[in-house]
């Protein structure tokens, strides 16, 4: 726990409980997604399927880089993660992202994988907007950090909804598997030193 | 027949957003978005939690704890039932659709008609 930094984040009028208890959730989900989206990756399959595996893997080491980064600064702000693993997923802060259920008797399509995915990271997006609007101006590292993640979450999205047929996302690709373009530097040991 | 009480004066919420009120030993939910008002349950069905602080995106009301999302007008869950598994009947209990109330505004304050709730069995 880091008391000074704690104490000026009060003073700039944040609640930090309830900015941890966000942290908490946030992290939560983050973790659950990385859970879930193993299991879609490994059922994108087939020739479409085997597009797809490439930026679900991407956002997948992403979201384990989100927890991986929120996880320290939870601590520092006096907070903890929930001791029992069934209690982090109960409080995470995005529904589970659910393998769709098999079609006909045929694995599930990538069409519904990917509505999954979309969605999944549209919640995220919404997550980490409400932390940078609770920070801004306020508590400048947890701003910091909220906000590499949104630019992340942000990019998932938009490659899923380009696949979708929505829109181009304007980006494609990482140089390397879950990159973490913005977050990296938040981690104790950054992707590129791996 | 309808009986309206009065609830809450408009200013006390927020635009794009969600208050829980307390009137005749009952708990309300009054949304705003985009200049109009929604009186709906005011817990989630997925854990039982306040939607109080609700956010309203694009006229869906965002549970601040977990992001189940529903409409403010129908109380209808938007998310995460569209994307959950047709074969996991056991998630159904928890995208339940919030009951929903009629509202109107009177003056500067809202009355909401607590006597016949439409749709939902969200408490």
């Amino acid at each position: 726990m880091a008391k000074v930094a704690i104490a000026v984040v009060e003073q700039a009028g944040v609640d930090v409980k309830a900015l941890v208890d966000k942290l908490v959730r946030a992290a939560g989900a983050e973790f659950t997604t990385y859970y879930y989206y193993t299991i879609l990756r490994a059922n994108a399959i087939g020739l479409e399927g085997e597009g797809l595996k490439e930026i679900i893997e991407d956002a997948r080491l992403e979201d384990r880089n989100h927890f991986e980064a929120l996880t320290p600064r939870i601590y520092e702000l006096g907070g903890e993660l929930p001791r029992d693993i069934r209690g982090m997923a109960d409080v995470a802060a995005c529904p589970d992202a659910y393998l769709p259920a098999p079609s006909d008797g045929k694995p599930p399509t990538v069409q519904s994988l990917l509505e999954v995915l979309v969605e999944a990271e549209r919640c995220a997006i919404r997550v980490y907007t409400e932390i940078c609007n609770m920070t801004c101006g306020k508590d400048h590292r947890t701003y910091e950090l909220a906000l590499a993640i949104l630019n992340e979450e942000i990019e998932h999205e938009a490659w899923f909804s380009e696949f979708l047929g929505e829109k181009p996302s304007g980006h494609f690709r990482r140089g390397t598997p879950g990159e973490s373009p913005y977050v990296s530097r938040f981690l104790n040991v950054p992707t590129s030193h791996r | 027949m309808m009986e309206f009480v009065r609830v809450a004066s408009i200013s006390e919420i927020p635009a794009n957003s969600c208050r829980e009120f307390a009137v005749e030993k009952r708990r309300i939910l009054i949304c705003a978005w985009q200049g109009r008002y929604y009186a709906l349950s005011p817990m989630c069905p997925h854990q039982g939690n306040s939607l109080d602080g609700a956010s309203v995106w694009d006229g869906l009301l965002d549970c601040p704890w977990h992001h189940f999302q529903f409409d403010v007008r129908t109380g209808e869950n938007r998310y995460p039932k569209c994307v959950y598994p047709s074969d996991r009947i056991d998630l159904a209990y928890g995208v339940r659709p919030l009951r929903t109330y009629a509202l109107e505004v009177r003056g500067n304050d809202v009355y909401v008609d607590l006597s016949e709730p439409r749709g939902g069995n969200a408490a």
